[in-house]
């Protein structure tokens, strides 16, 4: 381990001279073990820490009937989420491995009459294709077009560092809370058989593009009206009974 | 011309400073490390662009147990939606998790004491103290003094065992027959009440700038919506999570936030 080498060189040597001696200590098992400990505090250690969504919602004693029609029509759009499923289990995209979530979706008041030949429009999340929205999203952008202009404007001045990123956080959220200008109300309705990832996604499209006004709610009696005729004119099946039981403690 | 003398060189590498390396990979290692907690089930949590952080103190998170995928079990879903609770407490050890979980304990006791007065639930010190020390928890009340009278061991094979109708803490019903609170909204109402608590005791001396700076579990609840992160699987119907919701809505506990992964804006949902 430790080498202690004595130097003589030529053999002559001065009297009372101190010998010159160099140590040599071998750290090669020195590392060898850090090496490990290393190895153990990279596995035990979690860099990629958790993202949060931040979600408000209402307590149950204020949600009252009159407050839920407030929106008015022509800014309102109501999703209804479902994810598919096959078997028990839910079903995934055999090209990209995701879970297949499908959201049918209408704009303003629901017509139980169904004077218009397609209410129910369905779609996917899709997310964005060389940098264009899809899916979903398209149409999300579309409705909260004048917010998302301004908050393209503040994203370029945040790049080119004329603000700051509190700056652009402030001044985006206050952009999307802006009441001057046209913004959609969205409702999400979660199907019984959709999956938790379905109402992230939904409610992850809502912050891409800052759609301020949303809320969660069950789906009603007119949804299922509004899914039965979907399902009639374009031949699909959307209702089904629960997939999966929840567990009774 | 004279030989081409080959020199002998020693194979000897000086360590030293390699070694000095790794001690300091090592050093940042160690002290940037937070241990991943022991959990008593695994989820897979969706991803969403969101940017911000789960916070490191003062955070109550509820984990919702996911069907189980290791196939041991013959319906697995029937495991689905199973709460568990964990607390942590301040970064500095005036208010650490250990005095937080023991002043939870004693409030949501309190209150269940309150409501169930024919069954009440009793610790000795010794239970209270290893309540302290236990990250993750899910029984209801009346299994707590089992659960903690248990060793570690056995403690996290009996919360492993998501077959165990014990498992769990009861959330179905929003009030029980009696019109009390079920389990997990004694919890969430001590939480409250504890939060509130320590908000009065820090916010006593101080002036009313500096109060509204202050940064305790009760500022993360009622003004950031921090205090509760929900981490539940992608799979797990929503159903299952609505009566998380349900539950959280009904306490008024109704700004909280769910635990992502991150992943960009490009990046396809579907």
């Amino acid at each position: 381990m430790a080498q202690i080498e004595q130097s003589d060189k030529g053999g002559k040597k001065k009297k009372g001279a101190q010998k010159k001696m160099s140590i040599h200590v071998d750290f090669t098992p020195m590392v060898d073990m850090n090496m490990l400990l290393i190895t153990f505090f990279m596995l035990c250690t979690t860099m990629i820490k958790s993202q949060t969504l931040q979600i408000v919602l209402p307590t149950n004693e204020d949600v009252k009937k009159e407050q839920q029609n407030q929106a008015k029509a022509s800014e309102a759009l109501t999703m209804i989420l479902d994810t598919e499923y096959n078997g028990d289990k839910p079903a995934v995209d055999a090209e990209t491995g995701k879970t297949i979530h499908n959201i049918y979706y209408y704009e303003g008041v629901a017509d139980t009459t169904f004077s218009t030949s397609k209410y129910l429009t369905k779609e996917q999340f899709i997310g964005n294709q060389n940098r264009q929205p899809q899916g979903i999203r398209k149409i999300l952008r579309g409705k909260n077009e004048a917010v998302m202009a301004e908050y393209e404007k503040l994203k370029t001045q945040w790049k080119n560092k004329e603000i700051t990123k509190d700056e652009f956080d402030k001044a985006a959220k206050k952009n999307a809370a802006d009441s001057n200008k046209v913004r959609p109300v969205v409702v999400i309705k979660p199907g019984p058989n959709t999956t938790y990832e379905g109402l992230i996604n939904a409610i992850d499209e809502m912050n891409i593009n800052q759609i301020s006004r949303y809320s969660i709610e069950l789906p009603t009696h007119t949804d299922t009206v509004l899914l039965r005729h979907y399902e009639q004119t374009n031949n699909e099946t959307i209702i089904r009974p629960l997939v999966r039981k929840t567990s009774n403690q | 011309m004279g030989k081409v003398k080959i020199k002998r060189k020693s194979t000897l590498i000086d360590m030293t400073a390699m070694s000095d390396v790794t001690v300091l990979l090592l050093t940042f290692f160690m002290l940037t490390s937070t241990f991943l907690q022991k959990e008593p089930t695994i989820v897979y949590t969706p991803s969403s662009v969101s940017e911000e952080k789960v916070p490191m103190n003062n955070v109550v998170t509820v984990l919702v147990s996911s069907a189980d995928k290791s196939g041991k079990y013959e319906d697995p879903s029937l495991l689905e939606g199973k709460i568990f609770i964990s607390f942590t407490g301040d970064a500095d050890s005036t208010l650490s998790s250990e005095k937080i979980r023991l002043m939870m304990l004693d409030e949501a006791l309190n209150i269940y004491n309150e409501q169930h007065k024919n069954a009440q639930v009793h610790l000795t010190p010794a239970q209270k103290a290893v309540f302290g020390q236990t990250n993750m928890f899910g029984v209801p009340f009346t299994e707590l003094p089992n659960l903690l009278s248990m060793t570690p061991n056995e403690r996290d094979k009996f919360q492993g065992d998501m077959a165990n109708p014990k498992v769990g803490i009861p959330i179905n019903d929003n009030k029980d027959y009696n019109g009390n609170y079920n389990d997990f909204q004694v919890w969430l109402k001590a939480i409250y009440n504890v939060a509130q608590t320590i908000n009065r005791e820090q916010g006593e001396k101080l002036t009313a700038e500096e109060r509204a700076n202050l940064s305790n579990l009760y500022t993360a609840l009622m003004r950031k919506g921090q205090g509760i992160a929900i981490k539940a699987d992608k799979d797990t119907p929503f159903t299952t999570v609505q009566r998380v919701f349900d539950n959280l809505q009904t306490m008024k506990l109704n700004k909280f936030s769910l635990m992502t992964a991150l992943k960009s804006e490009d990046e396809p949902t579907q």
